[in-house]
Formats: C-alpha cells, sequence, structure tokens
C-alpha cells in the first residue's frame, strides 16, 4: 500500500519540477522586462556623488562590459544564472547567491517561524469548533483572531516596539546589541510573533481549518466510522485536516513574504526584505533577480509541498 | 534631501606652507586609552575602500581607515600627514612631496605588516584614473598631469596648469600597492573594496553579517594609537528607532540626527548635541528656457512671495539659517553683506504687476493670456516628509500670490532625468552639497548648459560667465574672494533660484567622550583624539 503511493507521487513531481523551471523562467523574463522599462539607470548608483554626465555613463558601461541592447543584458545574466552565478550586486560588488544564502536564511527563520506560530493558533481553535459547534469560548477566541488579522502588520510592529521600550523599558530590538541584554531571545521571537499574529493569515487559516474538517466530519464514510466505533480522527486525519492545512500553508507564502519586508523594516531584521527594499531603492537589477528568483522558488515549492502531499494521500489526483 | 548631487567647489582658505615640519611622535598626552564607540548609520555602507566608495557612511569609515599626503586640521590648515614636508615649484606647478619612512600598513592576517612608501602613492595615482576604475575622484584631480617617484620616500606631482590651493587637494586617501587583488584598476568587486587596509588610526576587524562594521585602534599608528580601542558603526533602518536605541545607550553616537528627534536628545542630560556646519543648501531651482520664468521679476516675486524664514521654523525647528546667495555660509566664498530677500507678498505683488501681469477671473496673475501655472518636480526621497511639508507649504504662499503650482512627486532616477536630461520641469527642489575643493562654476556658466550638465535651469548671463572665468583663473586667494562676492551679490538679485537655508547638523553622543571635534564634511578627521575616561569605560 505505501509503495503503490510512490509512483504518483514521483510522477507529480517530475512534472511539478519541469512546470517550475518554466514558471522561474518566466518570472526572470517579467521581473527583467519591468526592471528595464522602469526609469532610471542601475549604474547610477555608481555615479553618484557626482555630475551626472553621460560620457562619463558610457564609458562606465563599457568599463564594466555591460552590453548595450536589453536583449544582450538578459541573456548575458541568464548565461551566467545557468552556471549557478547570479552575478555581483551593482551597489556593493558583492556575489548576489552567498549574500542571498546569508539573509535569505533570516527570512526564512522569520517567516516559517511566523506560519507554525499561526498554526498554533489557529488549529486548535479551528477543531475546537469543528468538533463542538461554535461554543462561547471558541468563537471568543475567533472573533479575536479576526480582529488581530485585520490590524495591519507594519502598524502593530510599532506597537509592540512602543510597548517593549516604554512599558518594559527594555531595547531588543536591534541586532548585536541584543545579545549582550538579559532578554536576548525576545529579539528573535517578538518579530516572528508580530509577523505570525497580525499577517493577515490567521483567520484565514482558521475558517479554511474549520469549514474543510466540519465539513469531512459530515461525510458518509465518517458517519459509517463513526457507527462502526472507529477513531473517527483516524479517517478524518488526512482528507479534515493534513489537506487543507498544506493548502492554506501554500497559499499564504507569498503573502508571508510580503509582510516580512515591512517586519523586517520595522525590527531592523537584517533579511531578504531589507535587501529587496534597498535593490529597489538602487536598480541594483542582479540582486532584484535574485531575490525574484528565490521567493519564486519559495512559493512555488509551498505550492509542490502541498501537490505531493494532496497526491499521497489521495492517488488518483495524479491521473486527473 | 539625504541622498544629494554632490559638487566640487573651492578648497577651504587653506594657506600655501612650504617646508612645513612634521609632528611625528607617539599620543603620550596623559589621556586613558581604552573603551569602545558604537555609532549609528542610517543604511549600510556599499564599500569601505576610499577609491570606489561614493557616499557619506563610507567616507566616515575611510576617514579612520586611511591617510592623505596632507591633513587638515581643526584650523582648517593644511598640515602634514603621511608627508613630512614638502616644495613646491616657483610657478606652482611641480610638488615634491618626502614621505614619512616610519609608516606601515595594517597588516593582512598573518602577514607582517608593510612599509609605506613612494610606490603606494604612484599606485593610488594610476589606479585612480585608470578608465575602468569608477570613482568620483577621478574629475576631481583631471588637474594633475603625472606622479612620479624620485626616491623611496619622494614623490613628484606634476600639474597641467597651476591652480589656486592645490595643496589642498593632496588630502586624498592613498591605498597599498599590494591591497587591491587587480592592480591595473579597482571595482566594488575586488575584496579590497570590502576588507582594506590602511594607514589610518583604526583597522577593520570585520564587518558581520548584520552590516556591522568594526574598527580596532591600530596600535603602530604613526601620530600615536589612537585612544578609542573599538568604534563600531551599526546600521540602522529607521531613524526613530536610532533616537531610541541611544537613549537607551545601546550605542553611543548619532553622526546626523533627524530635527524631529533633536528635542528629545537635547532634553537629555547625558547627551552632547553639538552642532556642525554642512557645506550644503537647499533650494527652488528655475528652468529659465520657459520665457515667464526668463523675466527676472517674476523669479524675484517669487522668492518674495515665500516666508523661506517661517518653513524653516516650522518644519526644521529653526535648525538653521536662510541663505541670499550659492554659497554654503560656512564658506569663505559666502558674503554675508548680501541679505537675503524680505518676505514680501505685496512686493510680491507689485513685482508682477511692473512685469504686466494682471489677475485672471480664477485669481491666477495672467499677462497676454499666459497664466502663470508652474510645473514643479521633486524627488521623491526616503524619509522626506520635511520635503513634502516645505513643497506644499511653497505652493500655498504662491497661490497667494496668484501663482499656481502644479506639484509632481517623481522617483529619483526618473527625476534626474527629467531635471538633467530632458529639461522637463518649470521648477525642481534640490539640494547641493559641497566638499572642500573645486568650485560652483558648473552650476551657473552657460557652457555648462546641456545633457547632464549642472546648469539645468539653462542660465545664462555673459556677466556672471565672465566673473567665473576669471575667478577659475586667478591664483590670488582675496581676488577670487572678492570675486565670488560680487557673484554672491549678482546671482542673489538674479534669483535663477530661490536660495532657501543650510541647516545645522548635530551630532548627539554621549557625555562620557570627551574631547569630540567633528569635520565638518569627513567627520571623523579627528577621531584619534577622542577619548573615554578610564572610569567610564565600563
Amino acid at each position: 500500500m505505501k509503495f503503490a503511493a510512490v509512483k504518483p507521487v514521483s510522477r507529480v513531481l517530475a512534472r511539478e519540477l519541469a512546470l517550475t523551471a518554466l514558471l522561474l523562467l518566466g518570472v526572470s523574463m517579467v521581473v527583467f522586462a519591468i526592471l528595464y522599462l522602469a526609469p532610471g539607470d542601475p549604474l547610477n548608483v555608481l555615479l553618484e556623488g557626482q555630475s551626472p554626465r553621460s560620457e562619463l555613463a558610457l564609458g562606465m558601461r563599457e568599463a564594466l562590459g555591460v552590453p548595450r541592447t536589453w536583449y544582450g543584458q538578459y541573456a548575458a545574466w541568464f548565461g551566467k544564472m545557468l552556471h549557478g552565478n547570479f552575478g555581483n550586486s551593482i551597489r556593493t560588488g558583492l556575489p548576489v547567491l552567498p549574500e542571498l544564502a546569508r539573509v535569505g536564511v533570516y527570512t526564512l527563520t522569520l517567516t516559517l517561524g511566523s506560519l507554525a506560530l499561526t498554526l498554533l493558533i489557529a488549529v486548535p481553535i479551528a477543531v475546537h469548533a469543528a468538533a463542538h459547534g461554535g461554543t462561547a469560548g471558541n468563537t471568543a477566541a475567533t472573533i479575536v483572531a479576526y480582529v488581530l488579522s485585520a490590524v495591519p502588520v507594519f502598524w502593530f510592529g510599532y506597537i509592540v516596539v512602543y510597548v517593549f521600550i516604554h512599558q518594559f523599558g527594555m531595547f531588543p530590538l536591534i541586532s548585536g546589541t541584543a545579545a549582550k541584554q538579559e532578554h536576548a531571545w525576545l529579539y528573535f521571537l517578538v518579530p516572528i510573533f508580530v509577523l505570525g499574529i497580525a499577517s493577515g493569515t490567521l483567520s484565514e487559516m482558521i475558517r479554511h481549518l474549520r469549514e474543510e474538517l466540519s465539513r469531512v466530519l459530515a461525510e458518509d464514510y465518517i458517519r459509517t466510522a463513526r457507527a462502526k466505533g472507529a477513531a473517527v480522527w483516524r479517517h478524518a486525519f488526512k482528507e479534515g485536516f493534513l489537506i487543507p492545512v498544506t493548502e492554506i500553508m501554500s497559499a499564504k507564502i507569498p503573502f508571508l513574504l510580503g509582510g516580512a519586508v515591512i517586519v523586517e523594516q520595522v525590527f531592523n531584521w537584517p533579511g531578504m526584505g531589507r535587501m529587496a527594499w534597498q535593490a529597489a531603492q538602487d536598480r541594483d537589477f542582479p540582486v532584484i533577480m535574485g531575490i525574484a528568483l528565490v521567493a519564486a522558488a519559495f512559493v512555488r515549492f509551498g505550492n509542490l509541498l502541498q501537490r505531493v502531499v494532496f497526491t499521497a494521500v489521495n492517488p488518483r489526483a495524479s491521473r486527473e | 534631501m539625504k541622498r544629494i548631487l554632490t559638487i566640487a567647489v573651492l578648497g577651504l582658505g587653506a594657506t600655501m606652507a612650504l617646508c612645513f615640519p612634521a609632528h611625528a611622535a607617539p599620543k603620550g598626552d596623559g589621556r586613558p586609552d581604552g573603551g569602545v564607540l558604537n555609532y549609528s548609520e542610517y543604511g549600510r555602507p556599499a564599500t569601505l575602500d576610499p577609491i570606489t566608495s561614493n557616499e557619506t557612511i563610507s567616507l566616515r569609515i575611510t576617514e579612520l581607515v586611511f591617510n592623505g599626503l596632507v591633513g587638515i586640521d581643526e584650523k582648517q590648515e593644511i598640515v602634514p600627514e603621511l608627508a613630512e614636508r614638502w616644495e613646491a615649484s616657483k610657478d606652482g606647478r611641480v610638488f615634491t612631496f618626502f614621505l614619512r619612512k616610519d609608516v606601515k600598513w595594517h597588516p593582512r592576517e598573518g602577514d607582517a605588516p608593510q612599509p609605506f612608501t613612494a610606490d603606494d602613492v604612484v599606485f593610488t595615482y594610476n589606479i585612480m584614473m585608470h578608465p575602468r576604475t569608477i570613482t568620483p575622484l577621478k574629475v576631481r584631480y583631471e588637474f594633475i598631469e603625472k606622479v612620479e617617484k624620485t626616491g623611496d620616500y619622494t614623490v613628484v606631482i606634476t600639474l597641467k596648469r597651476p591652480i589656486l590651493n592645490a595643496l589642498a587637494k593632496f588630502s586624498f586617501k592613498i591605498i597599498p600597492g599590494h591591497g587591491p587583488a587587480n592592480p591595473q584598476y579597482l571595482t566594488r568587486e575586488d575584496r579590497f573594496a570590502h576588507s582594506p587596509i590602511g594607514t589610518g588610526p583604526y583597522m577593520l576587524q570585520t564587518v558581520t553579517g548584520d552590516g556591522e562594521v568594526v574598527l580596532v585602534s591600530n596600535p603602530d599608528y604613526f601620530k600615536g594609537r589612537a585612544h578609542i580601542d573599538k568604534f563600531v558603526a551599526r546600521p540602522f533602518a529607521d531613524q526613530n528607532i536610532m533616537a531610541q536605541a541611544l537613549m537607551f545607550n545601546a550605542i553611543d553616537m548619532i553622526v546626523l540626527v533627524n530635527p524631529r528627534n533633536l528635542p528629545e536628545v537635547q532634553g537629555d542630560k547625558r547627551f552632547v548635541l553639538q552642532p556642525y556646519n554642512a557645506l550644503s543648501y537647499s533650494f527652488f531651482g528655475y528652468n529659465v528656457r520657459n520665457p515667464l520664468l526668463a523675466d527676472r521679476r517674476v523669479r524675484q516675486a517669487i522668492t518674495t512671495a515665500v516666508n523661506r524664514q517661517e518653513m524653516l521654523d516650522s518644519f526644521f525647528n529653526g535648525q538653521g539659517t536662510v541663505i541670499s546667495g550659492p554659497f554654503a555660509p560656512g564658506s569663505w566664498a559666502y558674503n554675508l553683506d548680501v541679505k537675503p530677500l524680505p518676505f514680501g507678498p505685496e512686493r510680491a505683488r507689485a513685482l508682477l504687476t511692473e512685469a504686466g501681469f494682471k489677475p485672471g477671473a480664477d485669481g491666477i496673475m495672467e499677462k497676454d493670456g499666459k497664466k502663470l501655472v508652474f510645473s514643479l518636480k521633486v524627488p521623491i526621497e526616503k524619509e522626506s516628509e520635511a520635503v513634502k511639508r516645505v513643497v506644499l507649504a511653497f505652493q500655498n504662499y504662491l497661490k497667494g500670490a496668484g501663482i499656481a503650482i502644479t506639484v509632481d512627486f517623481k522617483e529619483w532616477q526618473a527625476w534626474k532625468e527629467d531635471v538633467f536630461l530632458e529639461h522637463n520641469f518649470d521648477i525642481m527642489f534640490a539640494s547641493w552639497v559641497f566638499d572642500d575643493s573645486a568650485d560652483i562654476s558648473s552650476l551657473f556658466h552657460s557652457a555648462e548648459i546641456g545633457d547632464w550638465r549642472n546648469n539645468f535651469g539653462g542660465y545664462s548671463n555673459p556677466e556672471v560667465d565672465g566673473l567665473i572665468v576669471e575667478s577659475k583663473l586667478t591664483l590670488d586667494h582675496e581676488k577670487r574672494r572678492t570675486i565670488n562676492r560680487k557673484l554672491h551679490a549678482i546671482l542673489a538679485e538674479e534669483q535663477p533660484y530661490t536660495f532657501l537655508w543650510t541647516l545645522t547638523n548635530y551630532s548627539a553622543y554621549h557625555r562620557k567622550l570627551r574631547r569630540v571635534q567633528i569635520h565638518p564634511y569627513k567627520f571623523f578627521s579627528f577621531a584619534d583624539e577622542w577619548f573615554i575616561p578610564a572610569s567610564e569605560q565600563k
């Protein structure tokens, strides 16, 4: 029985990976086109602090070996990328890939941590509501969760900063210094807490999980199981829990990444979001392309995970 | 207003000295060594070498790590640094520098420190001028014909033509020949740009993953070991949080306090607020290609209709000075006898009437069916709240004078293209920042009209052109001063810009730091003298 599940999964996986490659190619083209059409020249950042003379800018292009045409530029980038070289940042001159790996870890901690937190809050509420109907307790919890989800994440972030500084009189919110303070671990938890609570995922997660689980619990096969006296949870787990959870997780990854940009700015968190912000200001196209691809791959990976779980649970899905 | 255009300006009134004696001695001033100084920066440095870097964050760090042939002291006088003395030829074209023999480069890990020699000076000049090196320094040193080594510790620099205050320009930072991986030219990709070694009072120790730059005192510094053990530059993404960090002793110094946070810091006894004079000013610039703005009276009317002091007081807590002309008030060229045009709405109306304008049905002044409606292009900057207020106030004042302004906020790069290339604007808002070299000729000389040239407004006046050329050619400092004062008076009358103000910059630091002197542009020039009393080193 276990073996039967592997084949459809591998088939789905192969197809999805091929699609992923195409998708990333498309993303790189669209992002490049936007960068190319947007006003401003990425090389201007190097000329800052001097009078902007065109001769100088032209000479610089030659000096740096930048192709003149847009397709030349894209081809040059693409060729290098196939060899695993994402180029060097125009602003700092540092290679993009190691830099992305460095800050990516911080962003991954932030997004996955906040996702875990959201699940930790959403799952008990949703399961309780599905199993017992709307009790006073879970209704109240749901309302609170909805309100928190409606709060803008940047606002919530600043409120938390304010509370920490003025009420608790502590300043865990800058890196480096935090390590020397008594409650340094808070520095890592506070942004995760903020993103997990206020990114807007919480309410949707509760609703989705509750509805799916209620629907499954009302299905004939569950009723049969219940009638036979078998464990309802074991039968309902795959369809009523595992699938909705992975579905909502994969659907919410892009929103979390967007929220991370803001939270990183507020908390001085040295992640990909801040790097993206700086790169966008500078038109630092190798960095922007790199971040766009990593973010796209991350989102795609979430979808893929969901597909794999779905197929593994329900082998019929691969034949559709 | 944070990111600005920098142009070169005339050197600060420095006197030329022949055979200046060097003061090479260990510190031994009885002041304690030790302690750490954490200071905040609004953003991260892109590179840390003095050649490829072009922003103030890097400039401050290179000031700690490197030295020039000559330096400039607290009194703005030229003092020996890597050169212990020098000689200038009679015609002012040939300078011979005799270098110190006791200077060592910071050691690279595992290596012995290498001595500084004439080769390094020649190397620095060559790498700076190489066509593939992109550096703002290149334009500034085009006046040099050649740099030659005539002995291990002697360098001869020949100029293309004699220039005033040439000596002050030899303060550019020298980098080691064995530093960059590529000895031909320097790019930002070179490891030297990220882990440089210099001769200065501080050595780069590490750059952490969070972008903190850690510098430690150089025990072999030729002017004697700097007192404070360690300087740490911490990047911040938010200026309010930066001020909070100071309040919570997480940092000891903010190099530039956001005007909004000034009252908070001011009220706290633990900190010193030190003003320093920025060589910069803000202005509204006019495109005189627009026939309406070509009339001087219209430009004067605009300036008169705007209450500059009120804007300065309400948007910048009054932290600055209203100016009258094209130089920064901190510069010797500024003419204090010329007063800013006073605020006078009636006078503005009178000027417009004199120019033949009459109020139209909608209250907008018009002449021959042409209405005084102008587009104002403003670049969007990070933290541009104050800029927005200035622009809206400007619009409001002019509405009262019968002039309509349509404000167009543009992304920085797009704004530059509109103003400098397309000249597609009537009025623009910006700031100039001056360093301590060169001149304002590129702003108002008619030869500087064109694509990507600094005379973006197309201002042309034969008298101004003449004075600019005369000022450039003279080698007499007093004469040049007189010419510049005249230039100032003419441009104050002509109003090719509405000159606004110079803001006072404030640095805030903890009282434990002593003997703090700040260079207005390079900031850390005198930091090797700063110290922290032993009792407060923690």
